[in-house]
């Protein structure tokens, strides 16, 4: 093990500094201010803290590493260039208070992202502040707040979620706070357009929902959605966790949505960096582009002055919107994770649609695949479809509940053999509509052998002794680890000698 | 794009395995009344180089602050980020991994985010801290609406909260709209002339359920008064300082004066400005918010052979369990930020902190002595300073940044951006990457500035 507090070199900082300019008087932080007792921090140099931090990335598991099938997480590759392009000066080393002039390429990017999103999504107004999915959710519900209030309808207080929806979707609405309305899925995992129906009414707001859903199924009837919700007076929220099924094929817009956001570290590779940074624009239809948080970028022609300064045909701006909600975050968003995504779009351009259909090509074939190899190692009874469907979209649920019946073996159980085999696992326990679920999600840029490979390593881990399975995973850094212990006995930073 | 996608080619192979014709035959559930007709309106696909090439010109069009004298902080600082930090940061196996769900091979990523968890609770002063929210004004946010969770029920001015009417409006904004749900009403705290907090209004905030100040303040100044605020509002409100992580070098951390709750802005600490995002909040409380605290948080554990093992706890805050009832909607949060943040402490020390701060006191000292001297200019409060501070200039500010934008300076903030009725103040910022010659150069433009403009002091 390689403990950073246990680094206590006397002398040793890691990295040495300029002197500090001089100045007539000492400056001085009042009296009563001074750091009594400086902060308990290690002492290590350089090499010491390369190696520290290296020895800590070989106990984690990437992309990089190999096979990440998270669904609902859209584990794709991510673009080595569009790390070397969100280090030049030209976005890291600029303020978002600098004048337009300073920023006319920031501005274009921004313009030309906005512009992109509202294509793909079918949607008037992309604003590309919020700076996660969750946030983007928030904001959206927000706007239609206003909307509502400045309509005087206010008496619209509830927010329509299907249960199998993620958790962010009624966290955010709450937190708006609206009253959530939960309706049931049908058995097949769908949507309940009856259940629907019976819960629309004049104190309807929105209805959010994903489509494909959580289950990786394309929601037919989504339109007869939007119309009964459109009907009652609410709006349509499309949560795009699950865009990248959908590009070039359909839209939010063609839908019927009237907001749309966007998990740009989904879709757009903005890589997932163990939890963020994300970025979460959202799109929304012309009635509610007057709500959006401002500014947004904006153009027109310049005036003979600009041309000298301008990056192209346009003078590119800061719009506020009319009637704006306001800031989500202080600033512009992250400029640096939309940078990202605008250089791994123009990887693809009007060919993004090519992307979505690698997706859900080696979504289906790892689902034919698995079916495939479970039959041949006779473990096929061992789980069904989450969901009955002829094809899916860009992910799959599997039902581990036959197992866990006939063996006791958990969807968990498997999850942990799984990364014994050396890949990182599917994402376990959602939806809550699947019992024992596993969701699988390959992205397009997984190889046919990866997908039959894994698929094989699948049918093995099930024809594991149960006894042996729930003992995985043996080979990782740690063995399973104890929830529970970390909940009962609280230890949230290094206790020195205190404790 | 083709570079991207490992099966092109093989399509027609795994669709015939599967027993479909076309990758049309993938798309049958999708009904034809929501399709697109035709491609998507967009320009054709791009190579790597030239991508790059585009990303160079665009960018390359934007004016770095490094490259003219700049003296634009206002909440961002410029920093110099030692090199291994984007070296190791970049290392596929922390960029390129998601939310540690499963913690048998996510160990690296939790055990540098309990230690960040560690530098974080040192350095200000509190036993707990999250592993980040989304930059500083969300975290000043969701630590007013964690506030009101805590202290609601007892408080005698309950839904409501108190901030210093320094706020810039920019978070005072993002606060409004995490606050307008749970129909909080915000108030605000005045200021002296001196720019500090005026202790005798600060009266009213009692039994409130927070009160939300900034050390240093958005001004720049170090206010003495902050340590006096958590026994004039008392027990049952929580006390919310805002802070400047590098200041904590040398300024008393928040928890050794009776903060309940410290939030920042983390990026001065490990990142770079990129244009206000992607940054990092930082979240510490005391143990009475832990449980009604946003943001995710990982605990030392054990494995099943009883060996130290790390992993997210404290989960069923969050709205991947509670949903609806969660503290906070936030799931994607800032690790990789705040993985930056957590070797940019480790590197400095606790020494190499302390003469960090001292090169941003010393240059912001420098500045306000140099700049106290030119014709025209007037200091406004006479206080210490971390960072920055406000002066006031002949006519307008507005036209004086102008003019020195036009002699390759970035002048600082047009604090009428901020305050309504303030049209000849300028919020002069300086760092550690602030040099004499830029500070000599502002002077200077200054003088000119004050005798264009006619008048002369």
């Amino acid at each position: 093990m390689s403990h950073l507090f246990n680094h206590n070199g006397a002398e040793n900082t890691g990295y040495s500094q300029p002197a500090p300019l001089s100045s007539d008087a000492m400056p001085a932080v009042p009296k009563g201010l001074v750091r009594k007792a400086a902060a308990r921090w290690p002492r290590l140099s350089e090499p010491e803290m390369v190696r520290h931090y290296t020895w800590l990335s070989k106990r984690n598991f990437g992309i990089d590493t190999g096979f990440y099938p998270l669904g609902s997480c859209t584990m794709k590759h991510n673009p080595r260039v569009n790390e070397v392009i969100a280090q030049l000066p030209g976005i890291a080393d600029i303020h978002p208070h600098q004048p337009e002039h300073h920023l006319q390429g920031l501005l274009s990017i921004f313009y030309e992202m906005q512009h992109m999103l509202e294509v793909c999504a079918g949607m008037d107004q992309v604003t590309l502040q919020p700076v996660a999915g969750a946030q983007g959710e928030f904001t959206a519900v927000r706007c239609i707040q206003e909307y509502f209030r400045l309509r005087g309808e206010e008496q619209r207080t509830k927010v329509i979620v299907p249960d199998s929806a993620h958790g962010t979707n009624p966290a955010s609405a709450a937190m708006s706070g609206f009253e959530i309305v939960e309706i049931p899925s049908l058995e097949d995992g769908r949507m309940d357009l009856e259940a629907l129906a019976a819960v629309a009414d004049e104190t309807t707001a929105a209805m959010m929902i994903t489509n494909p859903n959580t289950l990786g199924l394309f929601e037919a009837d989504i339109k007869a959605a939007s119309e009964i919700v459109h009907q009652a007076g609410g709006q349509m929220y499309y949560d795009g966790a699950n865009f990248n099924a959908i590009l070039g094929i359909t839209s939010p817009g063609l839908m019927g949505f009237d907001a749309v956001h966007f998990n740009l570290h989904k879709t757009f590779s903005q890589p997932h960096g163990g939890g963020g940074p994300g970025s979460g624009p959202i799109g929304v239809k012309s009635h509610l582009a007057p709500f959006l948080p401002g500014p947004l970028a904006a153009r027109r022609d310049p005036t003979p002055g600009e041309l000298a300064v301008a990056v192209d045909e346009h003078w590119y701006h800061w719009e506020q919107p009319e009637h704006s909600i306001g800031k989500v975050q202080q600033w512009h968003g992250n400029a640096g994770a939309v940078i990202r995504c605008w250089a791994y779009y123009r990887r693809y351009g009007s060919g993004l649609k090519t992307m979505s259909e690698h997706a859900v090509l080696n979504a289906n074939y790892l689902r034919h695949a698995i079916h495939r190899e479970a039959k041949k190692a006779g473990v096929d009874h061992l789980f069904v479809d989450g969901a009955e469907t002829d094809v899916a979209k860009h992910e799959f649920t599997l039902s581990m509940q036959p197992a866990k019946e006939a063996l006791g073996v958990s969807a968990m159980d498997v999850a942990k053999g799984l990364l014994d085999r050396g890949y990182m696992a599917p994402t376990v326990y959602f939806p809550l509509v699947v019992p024992e679920c596993m969701m699988i999600e390959p992205t397009e840029t997984e190889s046919k052998d990866t997908l039959d490979t894994f698929a094989e390593h699948f049918a093995q881990v099930l024809r594991t002794e149960p006894e042996a399975l729930h003992e995985a995973p043996i080979t990782t850094p740690v063995r399973r680890v104890d929830e529970v212990y970390a909940a009962r006995n609280l230890c949230l930073r290094h206790p020195y000698d205190d404790a | 794009m083709v570079d991207q996608l490992p099966n092109r080619g093989r399509e027609a192979e795994m669709l015939q395995e599967m027993g479909l014709q076309s990758m049309e035959d993938l798309f049958s559930d999708i009904p034809e009344n929501v399709r697109f007709k035709g491609e998507l309106p967009l320009p054709p696909p791009q190579s790597e180089e030239e991508i790059l090439s585009d990303a160079r010109r665009l960018l390359g069009s934007n004016t770095a602050m490094g490259s003219r004298p700049s003296f634009l902080g206002a909440g961002l600082y410029r920093n110099y980020v030692p090199a291994s930090v984007f070296q190791l940061v970049t290392r596929g196996e922390f960029l390129t991994a998601y939310t540690p769900y499963q913690p048998e091979v996510s160990q690296g990523m939790l055990q540098a985010m309990w230690e960040f968890q560690t530098l974080v609770s040192e350095l200000v002063g509190m036993p707990i801290a999250n592993l980040s929210l989304y930059d500083g004004s969300t975290a000043a946010a969701e630590a007013l609406t964690c506030a009101v969770r805590v202290h609601n029920r007892k408080a005698s001015q309950p839904d409501t909260v108190y901030v210093s009417a320094l706020t810039p409006p920019d978070k005072l904004s993002v606060m409004q709209n995490y606050c307008q749900g749970a129909e909080i009403n915000i108030r605000f705290l005045a200021h002296n002339d001196d720019g500090t907090l005026d202790l005798e209004a600060l009266k009213a905030a009692a039994g409130s359920c927070g009160v939300y100040l900034e050390q240093p303040n958005p001004l720049g100044v170090l206010d003495e008064g902050l340590t006096a605020v958590k026994e004039i509002i008392g027990s049952n409100t929580a006390l919310i300082v805002g802070v400047q992580p590098v200041s904590l070098g040398v300024v008393e951390a928040p928890g050794h004066y009776g903060a309940d709750i410290v939030v920042g802005e983390g990026q001065p600490l490990g990142s770079p400005v990129t244009g206000g995002g992607p940054l990092y909040g930082i979240f510490a409380c005391t143990k009475p918010y832990l449980r009604l605290m946003p943001g995710r948080i990982v605990g030392r554990s054990i494995d099943v052979d009883g060996k130290e093992a790390y992993c997210l706890t404290l989960s069923t805050r969050e709205q991947h369990i509670r949903r609806h009832r969660a503290t906070s909607n936030i799931c994607t949060n800032e690790t990789l930020i705040a993985l930056m943040g957590a070797m940019h402490m480790a590197l400095l020390g606790p020494d190499g902190l302390r003469d960090l701060a001292n090169r941003n006191m010393m240059a912001c000292q420098k500045a306000k002595e140099v700049l106290a001297k030119t014709p025209g200019v007037r200091v406004v409060h006479d206080a210490h300073h971390f960072n920055e501070f406000a002066i006031e200039v002949q006519g307008s500010a507005t036209e004086c940044l102008a003019y020195l934008d036009n002699n390759g300076i970035i002048g600082g903030l047009d604090l009428g951006r901020w305050y309504e009725d303030t049209t000849n103040q300028i919020l002069v910022t300086a760092t550690d990457q602030t040099t004499l010659r830029e500070i000599e150069a502002l002077s200077a433009q200054l003088a000119m500035w004050s005798s264009h403009s006619g008048v002369n002091a």
